[in-house]
């Protein structure tokens, strides 16, 4: 169901394997047998059990109170579950009574003494002497001169307002606002022109901060921004001692009531004069004053504090299920990073809604949080604010600005009761766009009805980098000042308040996404965030606030053409589209005799054509907001140096995998059309990885240099030499290929074997005679060489299992039991050549799985964990990352693909949930159900790690000896370090680094270092680290005769673990990373070293010795640390025992 | 180690053994196994050292004794001639064995085995094309003498035995993988021989089983009860499980079709208290779940 405490789900680390075992053996048999245990009892052991309940307590008459609560919940949620992680969820975010009684003393303490603060003597506005010297004012003062004065006098009026208030704040971080009514006396007339109500509102604040600076009461006073909006800032006020984190006191100071006319302040209207804020003298020509909407919002939002308030608590009022949804609404927002910072889509706008969707009939107040939710994001995902603005307003006052002047100033529109002051000023359409993009995905997985619908929705976290397929960072921000000149955006400067990052972010997301066109989904960008800081320092400068990071959603239809085709040039767009695109645009005459304006972006391979946006972001910067490439960091083919061959600068394979691909259906269709064999071939079918595309490194065409190697000649096949290096090495690719139907087929095992051996025979000769193929047969397979690649065909007889697995009973019955050899057989040739086949349909549909799977696989091997796994299994995680995505969209560059797989793996309760990967959607949603049902009554049978497939849904067939249960400890520890390191290189601006720092592998947990020799390691190349060196491999550059078979499958690394493993499998496990790994780990099993007594069974490798006169089995670990050196002779260049633990 | 990409191949050997003797060494010091000289040896047994060349500095110990069975068991190995060898290292071959021994006295066979099997393996050999032969661990050993006395000498043997010498080296690493490699690649006529002689048997011994089956076709046996076959000329059902579960399934169905569904008023009660039944056990799964995540701290979204 989701994700488990990293520790928790699996007993046992990999230093102490054997002592946990399975977890599961023994908790199985201590069923609960009672509800009254079962209530009483927590699940033993963090497993899920099968509920039992008698039959008396199934059919007992029910309660009237039972029966509502039934009918309630069935109308309410849709089911009981929900309902009660609902409850869970709200209970851990709500804040405790106890913890409200201490807030409520602290506030009652800070209101006393804010009306103590002394007041002041009135002084000009510029005059600043009198404020002390341990303040600074919290706002940037840009132009300095203005007119006017102030005088500091205690609030009129201090209310608490917010979400406190009206009891829907939740935890972490819990806020308390609290508006402070500046008395009348100290503002005048015109204070809303030119930012004078700002300056003061600003001294106010300060001259309180240094009063209540100076009492020990409070743990700390800061300064910050209100929302992130620079103009406005607020005094944070924290209590002292252990409370400290419990709550943080915002002051907002506020004008009184009435005193600015609102029709000053439509968004039509200017407030800030081009005169004074430029500093020129008389305006040079008689254009009229821009208007200043951002300026005016926010003197409205000051006054309308108290009466939000108000309407909030009326609607909300006793409603608890309407604060429980806006509860849910927050977490969910923050979930995903969508609610802080200048712009960000807050508590109080989603409350603000729920109150809208009231007062529209759309959410009533008898509904559940749960409704509540769902209504809401029902409503975000099919309402588009940028287009059709909504209001609160009932008035028809004619004097009142229409929603179309607020859409002429504003991106997103939503107006308050006044029908005044738009909450969504602030939102940017790549916000909104962000919000309604999320609540349509959050609406589709509520409607799949999903068993973990909830964890998915509210518990998983959505950060950029785990969201988006590509990243762009900005950095230098104050690179975005000179955007704002090339962008001409003097009057959007002069109504932020000189804030350039806000405003250039709208025409800088707006150009991007008119470039990216067809291959962008969706464009977001990070909000700035809220500085906090001490009263003594001056206020954080614009281009303090970090980076400015953009998140690509890519569409992968769209993504890898590298053509984006423009108007015809005779069209008056088309100067428009010459414009836009500047130098990159040519004229160009297309094949239908069509002449017309494109951009043509230079890719040569499909990884380069995958980072197109690369080239588009980058150019659009440039040219229209003159942001040079070496402020743009691009973020999106980092990982793919770890998948490119050896050698390949530019590709990263898809090319290769391709071309063996290709090869294999012209051999497919060269064995449909054999003629003579007895039977005809009726289905040819891929099982290996490069066939379903997951191959980390794809084979290339062998092209032998025959001097390198010993001749077989009348086998036509070369050897290896044992005084050369290596040879390189040659995977045979595995096809399946299964015979029409024949009753000429013996109907017992062996016979069946040999006759199978006769069709290899036949097929390699019929193969070599009608297409000159070089062929090789043994009794199970025909290695068949065709263009440089060389397949291992296999005929398979479909009844083979079944003869297999029959049974006779001595009465003559014929029944069936599964044996291990009738499953290997029919995991082979039946469930492999499905998943293959699945899976190569899958890459058709979502081009990024091949990277995915591939740096997936690569990772886990250069862990040296490798092969604690089975191929399918990793192949099989890689795409429950495509078809299962919620809460994201299916991936669409390995990095994100990639990241998400890190985070699936640390984070899957193995232990009480089976992966389902339902391939081809074949899987029902009662399908799924029902596997989970039988998963649970038989956990303690079943492996550790648990995928079911829609062919195998109750075995996992693929993870059915692998992985250990310390194994697939392991891989979540290392997942779970690798994350975390992983994503901080990828979001640090500055550049990642070291890319490959989370592919090297931890040796110092490894007893033993074997170290090999690379010239015996023939992938040496495809190190995580390639070496700048390495041997010669007995390969051409240029296409060679190539008749003789070359060596197969000879990897010596590979054959020496087979030999350690058979001999030494009982007293150590061994790693190795199979892609250039030239070390491998040993771990001795501490179970192992213990003195046991003598058995003649279990002698292997050990050594009697006496110990206290009795006589007891050691392994005798000198012996076999020399052994070691003997069975890898030539290969190992050393031994390194480094610790001690084998001391017996 | 070699950094550069020679094509010739004239590289110096890599000598593994120097860091090994070093560890070794170190772990003398220790000297928290036992000494070298006082070997132990399980009742019965008598201890043997083995090294694989001269080089090696620690030894394995074969364990060797008499081959004897208790009374009741049977045993194909002659018990006093046989002699039975305990943890036979993984480079040690049958012909290595048999070499090592041969001083002891002249020896008959010598087979190796994976754990200790009271029988002598079948005497036709195991086809190389369809049991290629299992990567060796640590396996045991019964080798027959020709005379008894070959087993006592064995018995008191002392001195170290080492399996590769000088004169009659045995290959390992990579000299052993190019040597199995080259036999992997195997003519395939002398494959094709051996399909065509099995088939040839099998397909005698199916024509001599059919054609018993013809002839007892229809003939009853002493109780006079007749065999029914699929062959005769009205054939039955196969007596298989699948067939025998597939009458009964297609029965079940029958009998539901002819069933009335919340006809009278206690079916329909029934039916809405199993629906009750199962609220009520979804609810308490639920629960539990519930319990399973809290513990697990899931509930918390910060």
């Amino acid at each position: 169901m989701g994700p488990a405490p990293a520790g928790e789900q699996l007993r046992g680390a990999a230093g102490e394997p054997e002592v946990s075992g399975l977890a599961l053996e023994g908790v199985s048999k201590e069923k609960a047998t009672s509800r009254k245990r079962a209530k009483a009892e927590r699940p033993a052991d963090g497993l899920l059990q099968p509920v039992k309940l008698s039959r008396e307590e199934l059919y007992k008459e029910p309660t009237n109170e039972e029966l509502n609560r039934l009918r309630e919940t069935e109308i309410l949620f849709h089911s009981s579950l929900l309902r009660l992680q609902v409850e869970e969820l709200l209970k851990e975010v709500r804040l405790s009574e106890k913890k409200k009684e201490r807030i409520d003393a602290f506030l009652k303490e800070v209101s006393l003494r804010i009306q103590r603060v002394p007041s002041v003597p009135e002084a000009e506005l510029t005059d600043q002497s009198w404020l002390p010297a341990g303040v600074r004012v919290p706002l940037h003062q840009v132009p300095y001169a203005v007119k006017g004065s102030f005088r500091f006098l205690p609030p009129s009026q201090i209310t608490v307002v917010g979400s406190y208030l009206l009891g829907t704040c939740i935890r972490p971080d819990i806020n308390v606002d609290v508006a402070l009514t500046m008395p009348r006396e100290i503002l005048q007339d015109k204070d809303g022109l030119n930012q004078r109500y700002f300056r003061k509102r600003a001294l106010y604040l300060a001259h309180l901060a240094y009063h209540l600076a100076r009492e020990p009461f409070f743990g700390s006073v800061r300064f910050s921004y209100t929302n992130g909006c620079h103009l406005k800032p607020s005094l944070l006020l924290r209590p002292h001692g252990k409370d400290e984190r419990l709550v943080t006191v915002r002051l907002h100071p506020c004008p009184p009531v009435d005193f600015f006319r609102p029709c000053r302040l439509l968004p039509t209207k200017n407030n800030v004069r081009s005169a004074w804020y430029r500093g020129q003298g008389a305006p040079e020509s008689a254009s009229p004053e821009p208007p200043t909407p951002h300026y005016n919002t926010w003197i409205l939002q000051d006054t309308a504090l108290d009466s939000q308030t108000q309407l909030l608590a009326t609607v909300l009022g006793s409603a608890q299920g309407l604060k429980d949804g806006i509860a849910l609404l927050k977490v969910w927002l923050r979930q995903r990073e969508l609610d802080k910072g200048l712009g960000g889509f807050n508590g109080f706008l989603i409350s603000m809604l729920v109150a809208f969707l009231v007062s529209k009939r759309k959410i009533h107040a008898t509904m559940s949080g749960y409704q509540v939710l769902r209504s809401v994001l029902q409503f975000l995902a099919t309402t588009d604010l940028t287009v059709n603005g909504i209001s609160l307003s009932l008035s028809s006052d004619p004097s009142l600005p229409v929603l179309a002047d607020f859409h002429r100033v504003f991106p997103v529109v939503f107006l308050d009761s006044t029908g005044r002051l738009n909450f969504c000023a602030d939102v940017t359409a790549s916000t909104y766009h962000q919000v309604q993009h999320e609540a349509q995905l959050s609406m589709a997985l509520l409607d799949s009805k999903a068993d973990d619908g909830f964890q998915l929705l509210l518990m998983t976290p959505k950060p950029m980098i785990r969201a988006f397929d590509h990243i762009v960072h900005l950095r230098p921000l104050s690179r975005l000042q000179a955007a704002c000149h090339r962008l001409k955006l003097w009057p959007e400067l002069q109504d932020n308040g000189g804030d350039y990052v806000a405003a250039a972010l709208g025409p800088l997301t707006t150009i991007l996404e008119q470039g990216l066109g067809t291959r962008l989904h969706l464009l977001a960008h990070s909000r700035p965030p809220v500085p906090e800081w001490d009263i003594n320092k001056e206020p954080p400068k614009h281009k303090d606030s970090g980076t400015l990071t953009l998140g690509l959603l890519l569409r992968p239809e769209g993504l890898t053409s590298v053509l984006d085709l423009g108007p015809e040039a005779d069209q008056p767009e088309a100067a428009d589209f010459r414009q836009f695109w500047g130098s990159r645009s040519e004229l160009r005459r297309f094949q239908d005799g069509a002449i017309r304006e494109a951009v043509v972006w230079e890719a040569a391979s499909m990884s380069e054509k995958h980072l197109i946006p690369q080239q588009v972001v980058t150019h659009l910067l440039a040219l229209h907001a003159d942001i040079p490439d070496t402020c743009v960091h691009y973020v999106g083919g980092f990982l793919n140096a770890l998948i490119q061959g050896p050698k390949e600068i530019s590709n990263t394979g898809e090319e290769a995998l391709a071309l063996a691909v290709r090869c294999y259906d012209d051999l497919s269709r060269l064995l449909w059309g054999l003629e003579g064999l007895p039977l005809t071939v009726s289905a040819v079918q891929g099982a290996h990885p490069v066939l379903r595309y997951t191959e980390v490194f794809p084979p290339a065409p062998v092209r032998p240099a025959y001097s390198f190697y010993k001749h077989l000649q009348e086998r036509a096949s070369l050897l290896p030499r044992p005084d050369k290096p290596c040879p390189a090495y040659v995977e045979p690719m595995t096809v399946v290929c299964h015979l029409e139907g024949s009753g000429q087929w013996p109907q017992d095992a062996e016979a069946v074997k040999r006759v199978r051996a006769a069709f290899q025979l036949r097929l390699a000769e019929v193969l070599t005679e009608q297409h000159g193929l070089q062929c090789r047969a043994t009794a199970t397979h025909t290695d068949v060489l065709k263009d440089g690649f060389v397949f291992r065909i296999r005929v398979a007889y479909q009844r083979e299992p079944q003869i297999l697995r029959e049974v006779r009973s001595p009465e003559g019955m014929i029944s069936m039991r599964d044996t291990p050899a009738s499953l290997r057989l029919e995991r082979d040739t039946k469930l492999l050549p499905l998943l293959t086949s699945a899976l190569h349909g899958l890459q058709q549909q979502h081009p990024a799985f091949s990277g995915v799977a591939r740096l997936a696989k690569r990772w886990v091997r250069a862990q040296l964990l490798g092969e604690g796994f089975t191929d399918e299994s990793l192949d099989l995680l890689a795409a429950a990352l495509f078809l299962h995505a919620e809460p994201f969209t299916p991936p669409s560059s390995p990095q994100v693909g990639f990241l998400r797989f890190l985070y699936l793996v640390s984070t899957f309760d193995w232990k009480n949930n089976p992966l389902i990967v339902n391939l081809n959607s074949e899987l029902t949603a009662e399908d799924q159900v029902e596997i989970r049902r039988s998963f649970l009554a038989a956990r303690a049978q079943l492996p550790v790690m648990v995928i079911m497939t829609p062919q195998d849904r109750r075995s996992s067939v693929w993870t059915q000896d692998r992985p250990s249960a310390q194994i697939l400890q392991q891989l979540v520890i290392l997942a779970a370090e690798a994350l975390p390191v992983l994503e901080k290189q990828l979001m640090d601006p500055r550049g990642p680094g070291d890319i490959r720092t989370v592919f090297r592998p931890p040796l110092d947990m490894y007893d033993v270092l074997l170290h090999l020799t690379p010239r015996h390691i023939p992938r040496h190349r495809q190190a995580v680290d390639p070496p700048a060196a390495s041997f010669c491999r007995g390969l051409l550059s240029e296409p060679g005769p190539s008749s003789l078979m070359p060596v197969l499958g000879y990897d010596p690394p590979q054959l020496y673990l087979a030999q350690l493993r058979e001999a030494f499998g009982d007293l150590a496990l061994f790693f190795y990373d199979q892609h250039g790994g030239e070390v491998i780990g040993v771990l001795w099993k501490p179970t192992s070293f213990q003195p046991q007594p003598f058995k003649a069974s279990s002698i292997k490798g050990h050594m009697v010795v006496s110990r206290g006169g009795e006589l007891v089995m050691v392994p005798n670990v000198e012996a076999i640390l020399e052994d070691f050196a003997v069975l890898g002779e030539g290969l190992v260049q050393s031994v390194e025992a480094r610790s001690e633990r084998w001391t017996v | 180690m070699e950094t550069a990409a020679p094509e010739s191949g004239t590289t110096t050997p890599v000598h593994p053994c120097a860091s090994v003797h070093k560890m070794v060494a170190r772990k003398k010091k220790a000297g928290a196994c036992g000494p070298e000289g006082s070997v132990s040896s399980p009742l019965g047994y008598s201890a043997i050292p083995v090294k694989f060349s001269e080089k090696q500095k620690a030894s394995h110990y074969l364990y060797v004794r008499q081959h004897r069975v208790r009374q009741d068991t049977q045993s194909t190995w002659p018990p006093n001639r046989t002699l039975f060898v305990l943890n036979v290292p993984p480079y040690c071959t049958e012909e290595c064995l048999s070499r090592l021994l041969s001083s002891c006295g002249a020896i008959k066979t010598v087979e190796l085995q994976e754990k200790p099997e009271l029988a002598e393996s079948p005497k036709e050999p195991k086809s190389k094309f369809f049991h290629p032969k299992p990567v060796p661990g640590f396996r045991v050993a019964y080798v027959v003498f020709q005379k008894p006395s070959g087993v006592s000498a064995a018995l008191n043997l002392k001195s170290p035995m080492l399996v590769s010498t000088e004169s009659h080296p045995v290959k390992s690493g990579i000299h052993k993988w190019i040597s199995d490699y080259e036999d992997s690649v195997f003519d395939p006529e002398a494959l094709r021989v051996e399909v065509d002689t099995f088939m040839e048997a099998y397909d005698k011994k199916i024509a001599e089983e059919e054609t018993k089956a013809k002839e007892e076709e229809g003939v009853p046996d002493e109780e006079g009860w007749v065999k029914v076959t699929r062959r005769g000329r009205r054939p039955v059902l196969p007596r298989t499980e699948a067939a025998s579960l597939r009458v009964l399934e297609r029965e079940k169905r029958k009998r539901a079709r002819k069933e009335l569904l919340n006809f009278y008023a206690w079916q329909h009660r029934e039916t809405k208290m199993e629906h009750l039944a199962q609220l009520r056990k979804k609810f308490e799964e639920d629960k539990q779940r519930i319990e399973l995540m809290r513990a697990q701290r899931k509930f918390r979204p910060y």
